[in-house]
């Protein structure tokens, strides 16, 4: 397939999901079989790209010598990618019965078919230039999601996500334009900053750009705006809060240290140790905190925290088998939390119920939901045969390979948050199918959750439980896709 | 054997998706479960007896192997669940919940098998934590409060215990480069004993003891199996524990081989664990909490074994054989035990031995497994019991030889637990089947179903009968299992009932018998109405759950808990107070040249003020005058009007001049000038 092909994902959402807002629909079904259909193209573009676009450069602009905005898929790319483009065509599935009581459609499904057009520039962005631009692209496309109810709750969480999205953003440009000014390049295993004058310069703006991008994986301590932002609707929440989103901010710290700077250049100094330091802090953060909320989402949405700096620490190690756990994280985090997010929200649409405590005996009513939820549970407390188990393994693995104090002080932190993990993923488990005897609570109601809610979910946990139990394949498939 | 292992592990495990629906229909459903259990002790049996030695599932690489100690672990586990799945019709009658019982029942047992038959620790770690969190749904089966908490215990434990396991194994691996138990011994010793290998062995420790209830973690162990249906306690207790000890023993014979420390430390927490075990055996009045604390003891007992066999090194014959006796004897015990506490159970519906005072009475049926199970675990001669115990004891009292008194006071310790242990059991059967029934005493509305009779006969037939002829059966039975443990060929032929090898068990009978006759009778009864019941002084007084770790871990959450949310605090005080001081600024720099105006107008350019002023209105008053005189008019009247037009010519030129903007202007007037004189002359 010609290299030109790559327009098609990253624009084709963009302008289709433009376009709906002014198409005036007749009923709802129109507008969600037209958001499938320009999704599922969409979706099955990034594929064929993916399987068939040849690994060279495409480039669409060029300002000076040196900037120029194009576009590239890379391996890393091809699975960042593919995952964001099988998971969107699912959660709009979800979100076609979960936004039935909402309002603003139009805006809503307008701007959840463009974001997925920024994301997939973020997966093919050939130099940081174009990343930095689709990055902050990203950023205005999904605040109109945040602020959808368009409460004062809304509004304020919205706004926190703009200062702290942009704010990161604008903390990372220094470093943006550093690696520019040396040896300006595509991105390339190993890194393209060449011969450096001053490294203790450049390793203060790596710890810059880390965090600022490290915003958008909620990177301790500038992780606030994830938690407030669990009050946009579930299919955002899920998708792009667990997913896409902090996904990419991920995707960029992987980008910036393994692609950018190059960990030969990074690893040892004492900007590996911070970061790291930071990661594994944020890891225990995100799960104590996660084990202190009552309300069900928020509960997810820290341990997305925790989570997201799992696969931070992986970055941190600085190793090919970082970079591979990094990635193996990445994935199979996706589908576990985007499960536990849609139980949550059908839960939440079902039954009205939005605290731990209230879930008491609704296993018997939503049996199916609940028992999905339960698989994800498992696998975000990392218990084989499920496959958070294995991300956990490969990481800590990788970590204990480096040989390095901190890493091994990083896996025992790892293990303590699985403990954790365990302790605030199973109470809603145990509370919805072993209610106590003689508790209360009125059920009346409640009903298991629709087909188009089940699924979604049902093909997330069976993802969780084949890559699994089959864990050599998807392990093996990105090995070989990294190049490693 | 790949086909066997499969059946043995996945066969369970898939039956127990079509078990789940069974729920509702009894015939259906706990025909499939014996069936299924019968099967997979057909096809264990039949691994045992193959003679092919590994096999490899499709499935996450996982490895199996069958060495003789694996092979008959997973036979006793295929029989206990059969027996178990025999009593299970009679004693759910009426139950909830039992498509899930039944389902988690067969999946525990695939999980159970996976553990034994694991090659590498990788397969193992992956069956154990199935198995732990399978057999979670058996201890909260009932859903009363009590069962509820002593799940979350049995979970937050299993939890813990699995993941510092897993650091365990995680560091293993970088010490050896290898989990394949096979290998590892060989990888251990390349790589040399360091600091690490002993956190890693230590961290498995950790994991494995939690499963096994060795002390301090057993907290889950005596809340757990007495709220779980009889059936599955004696599954918890006789099998599933032995998959901690599995594990230590793992450790023992390939990763710290011979090891002093390893062996010091496990001497020291088995013998806490066993005499801790006993002696709240003694105090219980519970039927099924003494015979929980009793598998503490036990298990106490075992570790002391598998300690005996780190210390003893080359000359561990006797200790080998007695711990793998050991394990096998409390495995049937257990099983025997707990299924005639099912079968009582069933019949009366309390557990609180004074409420079963005489119940036993004329139930030959219950009262003879029962008897058999007392006296194995009592450890008299005849007994499967006495040899594991025995040997156990000889191993002990060879090793005192050695290293003297400290080992001494361990075995006399030895004999104490033992002695407590005949107590106990003494006080179980006199209570409930030898004294005579009280009005309290409940009578049972049916009889012993032949299914359950069966469970109960074949579980308890086994004791005697590996008892009675030590040489043929029970020691070609412990020979075969001897080089998984580690342990070495035996020297001499051990002359079980000579009477230096009967003295040990003479004197913990002694002990048992005084104990039960001067303490259980005498201290822990008391009267009540017309009778002296049992009762225990230390009920609800000191748990190391209540009083230690739940306030520490309550504790470490709430002090996390409290830094964390510091931590929200000040960073989000720190952004605002951030933007609030970067605003401050910027309105500074904004109003700068405003302010900058202002003090200008203030000081240097302050308008000045007139020290002429009486002086022009009198020369403007004179002129006036003048003006009038010489106009032939009223003079007075001109000098006034002289005066105002003085003052507001003054006025406006104060104001003109006073000002910054005249200031500018003749600022720029002044440039002006000096351009057109620079133009000027430039020009000339």
């Amino acid at each position: 397939m010609n290299v030109h092909f790559l327009l098609i994902p990253v624009f084709l959402p963009l302008v289709l999901g433009a376009v709906s807002y002014f198409i005036p629909f007749r009923a709802p079904g129109h507008r969600n079989a037209y958001v499938m259909a320009a999704l599922l193209v969409s979706a099955a573009a990034v594929w064929v790209a993916a399987l068939t676009v040849p690994e060279t450069t495409l480039p669409i602009l060029q300002f000076t010598d040196q900037l120029s905005f194009s576009l590239r898929l890379d391996g890393a790319g091809r699975l960042f990618s593919c995952l964001s483009a099988t998971l969107w065509p699912l959660t709009a599935l979800y979100a076609f019965d979960y936004m039935k009581h909402e309002q603003h459609h139009a805006m809503f499904y307008c701007f959840f078919t463009m974001s997925f057009g920024t994301t997939m520039g973020i997966a093919m962005a050939e130099n940081i230039l174009t990343m930095y631009l689709f990055y902050e692209m990203l950023t205005v496309t999904t605040i109109p999601l945040v602020m959808h109810g368009m409460t004062k709750v809304h509004n304020r969480a919205a706004r926190k996500y703009m200062i702290y999205s942009f704010g990161g953003a604008a903390f990372a440009f220094a470093a943006v334009v550093f690696l520019i000014l040396n040896g300006a390049g595509s991105f390339v295993p190993g890194g393209h900053l060449s011969d450096v004058d001053d490294r203790s310069l450049a390793q203060v703006l790596y710890l810059f750009a880390f965090l600022g991008f490290g915003v958008k994986a909620a990177v301790f301590p500038f992780h606030g705006w994830l938690p407030n932002a669990s009050v946009a609707p579930t299919p955002v929440t899920a998708l792009l809060h667990a997913v896409a989103v902090v996904k990419a901010g991920a995707f960029a710290l992987i980008r910036m240290t393994y692609y950018a700077y190059g960990t030969a250049f990074l690893s040892g100094t004492w900007v590996q140790y911070a970061v790291m330091a930071i990661a594994a802090a944020t890891i225990l953060y995100g799960s104590v905190s996660a084990l202190r909320q009552k309300h069900f989402k928020r509960r997810l949405a820290y341990s997305t925290v925790s989570n997201l700096s799992y696969i931070a620490f992986a970055v941190t190690l600085m190793t090919p088998a970082g970079l591979l756990a990094a990635f193996c994280h990445l994935v199979f985090h996706s589908v576990i939390k985007i499960c536990a997010f849609f139980a949550a929200g059908a839960v939440m649409h079902y039954s009205d119920r939005e605290y731990v405590p209230q879930l008491e005996g609704l296993g018997r009513k939503m049996p199916v939901t609940f028992g999905l939820f339960a698989i994800s549970a498992l696998g975000l407390t990392g218990i084989p045969p499920f496959c958070g188990f294995f991300s956990k393994w490969y990481i800590s693995t990788a970590a204990l390979e480096t040989g390095n104090g901190l890493a091994i002080a990083g896996v025992a932190v790892l293990l303590v948050s699985a403990f954790l993990t365990a302790c605030y993923m199973l109470a809603p488990v145990i509370k919805a199918f072993f209610p106590r005897a003689g508790a209360d609570n009125d059920l009346t109601g409640v009903k298991e959750a629709n087909w188009r809610m089940l699924v979604p979910m049902a093909v997330c946990a069976a993802a969780c439980v084949l890559l699994g139990l089959f864990a050599h394949v998807p392990v093996n498939l990105f090995r070989e896709v990294l190049s490693l | 054997m790949t086909a066997l292992v499969m059946l043995c592990v996945f066969l369970p495990m898939l039956a127990a998706v079509p078990a789940f629906f069974m729920g509702k229909k009894h015939l259906l459903r706990d025909g499939f479960s014996i069936l299924v259990t019968l099967t997979v002790l057909v096809a264990a049996v039949a691994l045992a007896m193959g003679q092919t030695e590994g096999a490899t599932a499709p499935l996450l690489t996982m490895t199996f192997a069958r060495s003789g100690f694996q092979a008959v672990y997973a036979v006793v586990a295929a029989f206990m669940w059969f027996c178990a799945a025999l009593l299970s019709p009679q004693y759910f009658k009426g139950h909830h919940h039992l498509g899930r019982y039944h389902a988690f029942f067969l999946l525990t047992l695939g999980a159970t098998m996976g553990v034994f038959l694991s090659a590498d620790l990788i397969t193992t770690f992956i069956f154990f934590e199935i198995m732990s969190f399978a057999s979670y749904t058996w201890v909260v089966q009932e859903q009363d409060p009590e069962a509820m908490s002593a799940g979350k215990t049995y979970l937050t434990i299993a939890v813990l215990g699995g993941m510092v396991l897993l650091m365990g194994l995680f560091l293993l691996y970088d010490v050896t480069g290898t989990l394949v138990v096979a290998d590892l011994s060989a990888a251990v010793a390349a790589a040399g004993k360091s600091p690490k290998l002993y956190i890693a062995a230590f961290c498995m420790l950790v994991g494995f003891g939690a499963k096994a209830g060795l002390f301090p973690l057993h907290i889950w162990l005596p809340r757990a199996h007495p709220v779980a249906p009889a059936p599955a306690s004696a599954l918890l207790s006789g099998v599933l524990t032995k998959t901690g000890v599995f594990g230590m023993l793992l450790i023992t014979a390939n990763i710290l081989v011979e090891d002093h420390v390893w062996g010091y430390a496990l001497l020291v927490l088995g013998a806490i664990t066993m005499v801790l075990g006993a002696v709240i055996a003694v105090f219980s009045t519970n039927l099924k909490r003494t015979l929980a604390c009793s598998s503490l003891s036990q298990i106490g007992f075992i570790t002391v074994g598998v300690s005996m066999i780190a210390l003893l090194g080359e000359e561990n014959a006797l200790a080998a054989n007695g711990t793998v006796l050991y394990m096998l004897n409390h495995s049937l015990v257990k099983l025997v035990l707990f299924l005639c506490a099912g079968a009582i159970y069933a019949g009366a519906h309390t557990l609180d031995i004074n409420r079963l005072r005489g119940y036993g009475r004329g139930k030959p049926a219950i009262a003879v497994p029962f008897f058999l199970g007392a006296c194995s675990l009592a450890g008299i001669p005849g007994m499967a019991g006495y040899l594991s115990k025995t040997l156990v004891h000889e191993s002990l009292v060879e090793y005192a030889h050695h290293a003297g008194t400290f080992i001494t006071a361990i075995e006399w310790l030895f004999l104490l637990s033992g002695g407590l242990t005949a107590a106990y059991m003494l006080k179980l059967f006199i209570t409930i089947f030898v004294e005579k029934p009280t009005a309290d005493t409940p009578v049972a509305h049916h009889k012993l179903s032949p299914l359950s009779a069966a469970a109960l006969i074949l579980a308890a037939v086994a004791l005697p009968v590996l008892g009675v002829l030590p040489h043929r059966l029970a020691e070609k039975l412990s020979h075969v299992m001897l080089p998984f443990v580690g342990g070495h060929e035996s020297h001499h032929a051990v002359h079980y009932f000579a009477f230096v090898n009967l003295k040990g068990v003479l004197i913990s009978l002694g002990i048992g018998v005084a104990v039960y006759l001067m303490v259980i009778r005498r201290l822990l009864t008391k009267q009540q109405r017309d009778r002296r019941i049992h009762y225990n002084p230390l009920e609800g007084r000191f748990s190391l759950e209540e009083n230690v770790y739940k306030p520490l871990f309550r504790g470490a959450v709430w002090g996390l808990g409290a830094v964390c949310s510091l931590f929200d605090r000040v960073t989000d005080a720190a952004i605002k107070a951030g933007l609030f001081l970067l605003t401050v600024v910027c309105r500074l720099f904004n109003d700068l040249t405003d302010l900058l105006v202002l003090a200008a107008n203030k000081t240097v350019f302050r308008p000045a003020k007139d020290p002429h002023e009486p002086h022009e209105r009198r020369y403007a008053y004179a002129l006036g005058r003048l003006y009038g005189r010489a106009t032939k008019q009223d003079a007075n009247r001109f000098g006034e009007v002289f005066v105002r037009v003085a003052e507001t010519i003054a006025k406006t030129t104060r104001r003109l001049s006073g000002n910054f903007s005249f200031a500018l202007l003749m600022t720029c007037f002044g440039i002006c000038v000096i351009l057109l004189i620079i133009l000027f002359a430039g020009t000339k």
